[in-house]
């Protein structure tokens, strides 16, 4: 008995420890989704009868169809650069290892400091003729106004090379990373069967790193469906109106800010939370990558959420 | 830090001067030459931009046009500009930077605890729901926090937080990712046994964390404030929605203020008698990412442990 009462003490104690976090994970992860499904249903402006229709609302709005168009496009060429691109220097990287390597990895991290708003404004310097930095470039392909590259059709490029910029180093060593926890029996077997550098990477290296490609496309993924603060700087701060609702996030800012919408804006985050949710659980279950947690995720927590 | 697992023989080659085997392999000297080239390219392209950020200021409005980018200006010409920025809005400009750095550092510090905390927690005892805890961690963690915005300014409305720099303090401080990196950091570097013997010298839960764990945590805590930095120094949406008084903007916010607002390089703004022009703008986008670039550069090894916490061996 005496035992009992003394584990019971203890568990108050990590309870108490453990409630900061719990508090904020409460109030600011699983109450807000819960408050944005319960504001959907409610009546507004453009949902005047209420009900769940709101996402039918949301789908039928004329900047639905354009912003899809955009991040989609966006995505398609952010997602598969990323992944691509990433993966194909982290493994030139790894080919032959040289102290002086050390100073490429530096400068491909420099980019990462530039996102956000300081990105808007780099990216705005760098395709100004007048300013860039690789101005020979620009008139390598007669671009002598901004004009000519600073129009909507070109959104899509423009904004997936400035994400691709921002993110693209720190992954480029994340994966690097990876690479280094092959064994270096595995890599030697292959040498000694004959492996060419090029059938070490796609045969050995590849699949071996498979988890964390996925790990990286996932993060990626989400990351790339919630883009807003570049389209929003360029069309309320540069050039008025080139990005108006351009994004699905912009989308849902407006919603929520200019007409006041919150059930229409709340359809639209959950409508987009729902990818990013199976990427997370996808991730978690189908993946080992996190192997420190497998101890406590067992089939049982598989079967709960249905994967 | 020792959430990493070494390979044995690849730590003793590298003391013996590690021969790796893609060396050992025959490599055709002119694709070797190639890879070379191309990975020295792309780290040249890489520093282009952050080249012309740290130089920018250096330099007044018209050397920006006529003189080559990669010129240095004056040191004198960063002062300028910090003097120009000063006069916009009766120098927000420092409110924005104070902003930025109570805003962070608030966070870092809640942020680190309330994880490190967590971490301990989840690895140490045997309380209920902790798979349920455990999972919807690393479903925060990997869910994008931006995911969540609008039901959380509703939220914060309802509890009249918006526009009060708590709101994106307490938000940001939900931290998933530290709360796993603690609990992989304790689970591999501090065995059970060592627990169990200190509790049966008597040694409470609280003590257990604070004699034990916390003495043994500095890696962890440094990896921790490195990523609860970097994840919100350079904030923009959360800080956006939140706070709509110029007053409490960060500088990433003051920074999308001053392209709205000045015409350094927004022509649908009219001349304007505060000397706002690319250089000062230059310069508050290199307060902003220059911090974040320093510690990207001294924490290289942090980022890619954390990232890959646990599953990595070096």
């Amino acid at each position: 008995m005496a035992k009992k009462q003394h584990y019971k003490h203890n568990n108050g104690a990590m309870y108490l420890m453990l409630s900061p976090y719990l508090l904020l994970l409460f109030f600011f992860g699983i109450l807000p989704a819960i408050m944005g499904v319960l504001e959907i249903p409610k009546p507004s402006m453009a949902n005047a009868n209420g009900g769940w229709d709101a996402f039918k609302i949301v789908i039928h709005d004329f900047r639905f169809g354009p912003a899809l168009r955009h991040v989609l496009g966006f995505m398609g060429i952010f997602v598969p650069l990323m992944i691509f691109f990433v993966i194909g220097m982290a493994l030139m990287l790894d080919i032959k290892h040289s102290p002086w390597k050390k100073w490429l990895r530096m400068a491909y991290i420099v980019p990462a400091s530039i996102s956000g708003a300081v990105a808007v404004l780099v990216w705005y310097v760098i395709l100004q003729p007048t300013l860039s930095p690789i101005k020979g470039v620009l008139r390598y392909f007669h671009i002598t106004e901004s004009s000519q590259i600073w129009q909507q059709q070109n959104l899509v490029y423009i904004l997936a090379i400035m994400a691709f910029f921002a993110a693209a180093g720190n992954w480029i060593l994340i994966q690097y990373g990876s690479l280094q926890s092959i064994s270096t029996e595995v890599l030697e077997a292959a040498r000694v069967d004959g492996a060419s550098v090029w059938q070490t990477a796609i045969r050995i290296k590849l699949p071996l790193i498979s988890k964390y490609i996925v790990y990286m496309s996932v993060l990626v993924f989400a990351g790339g469906l919630q883009i807003f603060v570049e389209p929003q700087l360029l069309n309320g701060g540069i050039y008025q109106g080139i990005a108006d609702s351009w994004s699905f996030d912009q989308l849902s800012y407006n919603l929520a800010f200019m007409q006041g919408d919150f059930g229409g804006a709340s359809a639209l985050s959950i409508l987009l939370l729902i990818p990013s949710l199976l990427g997370a659980l996808l991730v978690i279950f189908k993946t080992d990558m996190f192997e420190g947690a497998q101890g406590h995720i067992k089939k049982k927590d598989v079967e709960i959420v249905g994967i | 830090m020792s959430t990493t697992q070494t390979d044995p023989k690849r730590k003793s080659l590298k003391k013996v001067g590690r021969v790796p085997a893609s060396k050992m392999r025959h490599q055709h000297p002119f694709s070797t030459f190639l890879v070379t080239t191309w990975l020295v390219f792309f780290a040249i392209l890489s520093l282009i931009p952050m080249i012309w950020l740290v130089l920018a200021p250096s330099k007044n409005d018209k050397e920006l046009s006529y003189r080559s980018p990669y010129a240095f200006g004056s040191f004198k010409g960063y002062l300028n500009a910090w003097k120009h920025l000063k006069y916009f809005d009766n120098g927000v400009i420092g409110t924005w930077l104070f902003n930025s750095i109570w805003y962070t550092a608030s966070i870092v510090i809640i942020a680190t605890i309330t994880a490190a905390l967590a971490g301990f927690v989840i690895s140490a005892s045997n309380i209920r729901f902790k798979r349920t805890f455990l999972i919807s961690t690393l479903i925060m963690m990997l869910v994008p926090p931006v995911a969540l915005v609008i039901p959380l300014f509703v939220e914060m409305d309802k509890v009249h937080l918006v526009d009060n720099p708590w709101s994106v303090i307490l938000i940001s401080s939900l931290y998933p990712f530290g709360a796993f990196l603690a609990y992989i950091y304790y689970t591999t570097s501090i065995p059970a046994e060592l627990y169990e013997s200190a509790r049966l010298d008597g040694c409470n839960d609280f003590k257990l964390f604070s004699k034990i764990a916390l003495p043994l945590s500095t890696p962890l805590i440094s990896l921790l404030a490195f990523f609860a930095f970097i994840g919100n120094w350079a904030n923009y949406f959360m800080p956006y929605v939140m706070l709509p008084s110029s007053e409490h903007y960060t500088l990433p916010l003051g920074l999308g203020f001053l392209f709205l607002s000045t015409p350094a390089i927004n022509p649908g703004v009219g001349a304007t008698s505060v000397p706002i022009y690319k250089p000062e703008i230059a310069l508050a986008g290199a307060l902003i990412a220059v911090p974040i670039m320093i510690m990207f550069l001294v924490s290289q090894k942090r980022l890619i442990r954390g990232m890959l916490a646990g599953s990595i061996k070096e």
